[in-house]
């Protein structure tokens, strides 16, 4: 193997490592356990988190608790869901909140700080990285 | 159109404003932050702010451009380049008193009639959610004519430097002293949002006095369904503009003739409605968006039809986007005015001038058609900078929406504007 071959290998494990760690990193929605919601479509679960709506479908309200600024969790799961960046995310809120009209979610730290607000309130939703998955928590399909 | 429909209440109405402030700020206060019950982590109150850094050159030298006709000069004439037509500065407090009961406070500092930027309260309301679906405010509230009628002073918040003048210029004020109450409803996956205002509102103009909008009232509805956002709205409202009672009050000395015109032309209390209709489709990777507005006003500030329609698409962090936008009169540009030949001379001649007046607010009924072409570059954390060019072609006759017109000044030719601007928000 030339030098040349294993840096190419060296450098196509380093993509391919990169690659499975963005897809290890996958964020999943998730409801306390004791929450009665089952399951809720990606444009639901983008009117909750957008302020369109403070209900779930069955009529009972939701609370949201998004991820911090900044966080890969929480750019992911607005790419996933609505297909926006941080930065049109921020726009959309800037709209919301210089009117008067409302206020973003709520924001936590890190996903095991998202677990902690489900253990204490049913009617909230979140999204946490799929490795945090635990009993604690239902993912919403 | 040099004085127009419209109405921020900034000085008739400030005693009224400063009441209202005081309100607020009781309220805020009465409750100390922390208090909330609900969730001990969060304050009650939260603080935020926006703001745009913008200049703007104009190629025409004889007039000025102006985002707003409330605003006394901009760039052309007065400027080269003008830093007056897009900056601002706003700063914000939102309590939430309990989970029903909230309030806002918005001070806005921009370029104002007198050319000062003496901030003013944009925003002081107070807000009831008796459901999650019903809500009322009371206060200093939006007037939700227009798609972005929230958010016009938000630069951060828009995809071009400004919302397109051609539209936006039929109702240059973007809020009421009144009441508010708003119905949402969820239907499968479409949110609708009907909203009812009523207020009234008064704004000092540049040409003098106030321009008051009396028992002033707005339907508007939102549908919201994914990517898609329709807004429409209907207005209506009685405005008065001071600048011109002067101009109908000499009328009214011309016998049955001159009292006919001014009944036509005079801006005292008359109806003026508003009709507007807008839609968004924002999937992320791109938009579109467009809006369409007329007016019908009974006056010599006439009526009009605009609409814009605008595309963006993102490539990463920057947003090169495409807009064209026009508006045109609906109304006679031109009056006969007095039959002179029939005055003794001694009338005659102040006849004459009254309608050379008369035919100079007519004849600067906005006519022109705009492309636009620009990109928004989110170079930093909710920092954007905004690159824009416009070509304006004026109507014929028409000095579009240009103001400070020049003797040297020619109605009817083309228009190069160029606009840099820096928005953010914290």
């Amino acid at each position: 193997m030339t030098f040349m071959n294993r840096v190419a290998l060296g450098a196509f494990g380093l993509a391919l490592s990169l690659v499975s760690g963005t897809a290890l990193a996958d964020v999943v929605v998730v409801v306390s356990a004791k929450s009665p919601i089952t399951a809720l479509s990606k444009s639901q679960v983008a009117d909750l988190f957008s302020g369109r709506t403070r209900l779930f479908p069955n009529g009972l309200l939701a609370v949201p608790i998004d991820q911090a600024d900044g966080s890969i969790t929480r750019d992911e799961f607005y790419t996933k869901i609505s297909g926006k960046s941080a930065a049109q995310i921020k726009a959309y809120w800037s709209k919301i909140i210089f009117t008067g009209r409302g206020q973003p979610p709520k924001t936590v730290s890190s996903s095991a700080e998202v677990k902690k607000r489900l253990l204490e309130n049913p009617a909230a939703i979140g999204y946490i990285e799929d490795k945090m998955v635990d009993d604690s928590v239902r993912v919403l399909p | 159109m040099p004085i127009q429909p419209t109405q921020p209440a900034r000085s008739s109405t400030r005693n009224a404003t400063h009441q209202l402030t005081a309100v607020v700020l009781v309220a805020m206060l009465w409750h100390p932050a922390g208090a909330s019950t609900e969730d001990p982590t969060t304050s009650m109150f939260s603080f935020s702010g926006f703001g745009t850094l913008g200049v703007v050159h104009s190629s025409e030298d004889d007039a000025d451009f102006t985002s707003s006709r409330l605003k006394p000069n901009g760039a052309g004439y007065t400027r080269a380049w003008s830093p007056a037509v897009d900056s601002t500065a706003g700063a914000q407090v939102t309590a939430n008193f309990t989970p029903q009961l909230s309030a806002v406070l918005q001070i806005i500092a921009e370029q104002n009639y007198d050319n000062t930027y003496i901030p003013h309260v944009e925003w002081a309301n107070i807000k009831y959610q008796f459901t999650p679906e019903v809500s009322v405010r009371v206060g200093r509230i939006v007037l939700p004519v227009f798609l972005v009628s929230d958010s016009r002073m938000v630069g951060y918040a828009n995809p071009w430097v400004r919302p397109p003048v051609e539209v936006y210029d039929f109702v240059p004020v973007s809020d009421s002293d009144g009441a508010d109450a708003s119905y949402r409803i969820n239907v499968g996956d479409f949110v609708n949002t009907v909203m009812g205002t009523y207020g009234r509102n008064s704004s000092r103009a540049p040409e003098g006095g106030n321009v008051i909008g009396r028992r002033e009232w707005v339907v508007s509805d939102t549908v919201e369904y994914g990517a898609v956002t329709i807004h429409l709205a209907y207005e209506e409202t009685h405005l008065t503009i001071d600048s011109l009672n002067a101009l109908f009050a000499a009328f009214r000395q011309y016998g049955a003739q001159g009292n006919a015109l001014a009944d036509r032309y005079d801006v005292d209390d008359k109806p003026f409605r508003f009709i507007g209709l807008g839609g968004m489709y924002d999937p992320g990777a791109w938009f579109v968006t467009g809006e369409w507005g007329a007016t019908q006003f009974h006056s010599v500030v006439g009526d009009g039809t605009a609409w814009y329609v605008s595309g963006g698409y993102r490539l990463a962090k920057f947003t090169p986007y495409l807009s064209y936008a026009q508006v045109k009169a609906d109304s006679n540009t031109f009056d006969p005015g007095l039959t002179v030949s029939a005055l003794p001379p001694s009338l005659a001649a102040p006849a004459v001038g009254l309608n050379t007046e008369l035919n100079s607010i007519l004849g600067s009924i906005a006519v022109q058609k705009t492309i636009s072409v620009g990109a928004r570059w989110d170079f930093l954390k909710n920092v954007d900078l905004k690159l824009q060019y416009d070509r304006t072609r004026l109507g014929a006759g028409s000095p579009g929406t240009l103001i400070n017109l020049q003797p040297d000044f020619r109605p009817g030719v083309g228009v190069n504007l160029f606009s840099i601007a820096i928005d953010f928000v914290l």
